[in-house]
């Protein structure tokens, strides 16, 4: 194997000032949010939530993301592996910020079935609950929250904890290959994500409102969440591409490849989307419609429409074209806008649970602030402790061969 | 018939991908605009190389889509609230959520098979003839040989001087193409 002899991988001192000036912001907007958690505890509940699917999406979405490339291959995935693997290795922090919605079941907020039924304020789900006793008899129950929450974040642990594991051992130059070993957890790996955030995002968001149910809601949340992880990596390595050494890594093609990522689960987002509400709509039932028709009247419409359009329509259509995909000073502001819109979604879909007229909380942008903001810095920390590129991989030599001089771009 | 040119361009054969990517580079640095390339496989950077930049395939494929697409949704619409009018669950007769499915499905037919013929189109296909083949020796094409050729409508060409342009280039083998 090629590998030039002195190959500075570090990541670049600004790495760190960043991580640094986040953290101060983050430590300033928890201060605020924990006010607010005093003051009106229902609304910081609310925004936690939000918050907190919002950026475990980006961890979980870059293992995912991680576990494709380690089955598929390709240069366009060891540029960032790196990038996605300081993403993944913030999941042990995001386990812990879990514990307040922990505390919000265990006090009977927020989520109609761990409260008495006469505290329900929505008549049709208090109703549905009452008749259909089974479900707070055997599924939606306090302890089997907390005990579901511990399987679904032992295993990401479990999985982030080897892929990151063996990805630093294979720094040195004597590693072992372990291809082979990638392989084999990722598979397994990938299937179980599927199925660990399906049954979450059930757990999590689908039971705010016990009474309608979606086979689809899982894909729909887990494809946001690979959605938002695609974004998170262009938009970091456009920040990384100013200094050595991802000025000299990240070629044309591989921008092109993250581009291509990112309008393949944009369709699939708007595929599941579409999917949920043609079926719905087709099927006109009582029981079923009542997820639109709350995200669809009392000015949440708009949002909808928003999404259509902003998360979908323009951002598809703008993705078409190939010099902007190849463009990695372009693709960033889609990148951005599109992590935006990835709030904007969760906000849809877990705002209209709490009140039937549209409503944006201080909370609702100063929580999901602090915890992207804390996130982040222990991202660009985690970033900053690896070089960024997994130099032993045996695809890294595609990453390391100059541009050649004929390429166009 | 219109008379044409008894020759159509010199043709000159190279070992190797990187040598007629280098020459096609020096080719067309030297100011000549009509030329050609071709290679047993293909050769990344060498469209741009003969200063092809632009292909026409994807507006070919938009506007298809965009057909298949349109009539799509209207071949619904005018079966279900003009043709035949029906009931179904109470809904209206033009009930758009109903007609994405199909609409999207006709826009993915009609690009594809604007793709397919479209690049067909642009690319002169079928051709029963061409001049290249007058030359024996350029069937290695399709084995391990690489090809360049300016041909005589380029305007700058000279029989003479781009022959012995040609020659620089340290080919293997130089033809003149009869057409």
């Amino acid at each position: 194997m090629t590998t030039p002899a002195k190959l500075d991988l570090a990541a670049p001192p600004v790495v760190k000032t960043i991580a640094q000036r986040l953290l101060v912001a983050g430590v300033v907007f928890a201060i605020v949010a924990l006010a607010i958690a005093f003051t009106r505890p229902d609304e910081f509940y609310h925004a936690y939530l939000l918050g907190f699917m919002d950026w475990l999406g980006v961890a979980l979405g870059s293992m995912a993301v991680i576990m494709i490339r380690h089955l598929t291959g390709g240069g366009w995935g060891v540029v960032i592996r790196r990038i996605q693997g300081a993403a993944m290795r913030t999941l042990p922090f995001l386990t812990v910020l879990f514990i307040p919605l922990l505390i919000a079941v265990w006090q009977g907020r927020m989520y109609p079935w761990a409260m008495p039924l006469g505290a329900i304020t929505d008549a049709h789900i208090r109703e549905h609950l009452d008749k259909n006793r089974f479900i707070l008899e055997s599924y939606l129950t306090q302890r089997g929250f907390f005990l579901r929450a511990i399987f679904y974040f032992a295993i990401w642990n479990l999985l982030s904890f080897l892929l990151s594991k063996w990805s630093k051992e294979g720094d040195s130059p004597t590693a072992r290959d372990n291809t082979q070993r990638f392989k084999a957890v990722s598979g397994p790996g990938l299937i179980l994500y599927g199925f660990t955030i399906s049954f979450a995002a059930i757990d999590w968001v689908m039971s705010l409102d016990p009474s309608w149910i979606s086979t689809i809601f899982g894909l729909m949340i887990l494809i946001g969440e690979v959605l938002a992880a695609m974004c998170f990596a262009v938009f970091v390595e456009r920040i990384l591409v100013d200094y050595k050494p991802m000025s000299d890594l990240l070629k044309p093609d591989f921008v092109h490849d993250h581009g291509k990522w990112m309008l393949t689960f944009i369709m699939v987002w708007a595929y599941f989307n579409f999917s949920q509400w043609l079926i719905i709509w087709a099927g006109n039932l009582p029981t079923e419609i009542t997820y639109y028709m709350r995200r669809l009247n009392g000015g949440w419409g708009y949002v909808g429409l928003f999404i259509v359009i902003f998360h979908f329509a323009i951002p598809f259509a703008i993705l078409l074209s190939r010099p902007f995909k190849r463009d990695i000073r372009k693709l960033f502001w889609l990148a951005v806008w599109l992590l935006c819109m990835r709030f904007v979604d969760l906000f849809w879909i877990i705002e209209p649970n709490f009140s039937e007229t549209f409503r944006v909380t201080v909370a609702d942008i100063v929580v999901p602030l602090a915890i992207g903001c804390l996130w982040m810095a222990l991202f660009f920390s985690n970033l900053a402790s690896l070089p960024l590129l997994p130099l032993y991989d045996a695809q890294a030599v595609e990453v390391l061969e100059p541009v050649p001089h004929h390429g166009g771009t | 018939m219109a008379r044409r040119d008894p020759i159509y361009g010199i043709m000159a054969e190279f070992d190797s991908a990187q040598a007629l990517l280098d020459a096609a580079k020096k080719t067309h640095e030297a100011g000549y605009k009509k030329i050609d390339a071709y290679s047993p496989f293909p050769i990344e950077g060498l469209a741009e190389e003969i200063g092809f930049h632009f292909n026409e395939v994807p507006l070919v494929v938009l506007i298809g889509g965009l057909i298949g697409g349109i009539s799509g949704y209207m071949m619904q619409y005018w079966m279900a609230a003009v043709d035949y009018p029906l009931n179904i669950g109470g809904k209206p007769y033009h009930s758009w959520p109903a007609f994405i499915v199909i609409t999207f499905e006709m826009t993915i037919l009609f690009a594809g098979i604007s793709a397919v013929f479209g690049m067909l189109a642009l690319n002169g296909l079928p051709m029963p003839y061409h001049p290249v083949f007058n030359v024996p020796r350029f069937s290695s094409a399709s084995k391990d040989r690489f090809f360049l050729i300016v041909f005589s409508s380029d305007k700058k060409y000279d029989p003479a001087d781009t022959r012995k342009f040609m020659e620089g280039l340290n080919p293997r083998s130089l033809s003149e193409v009869p057409s």
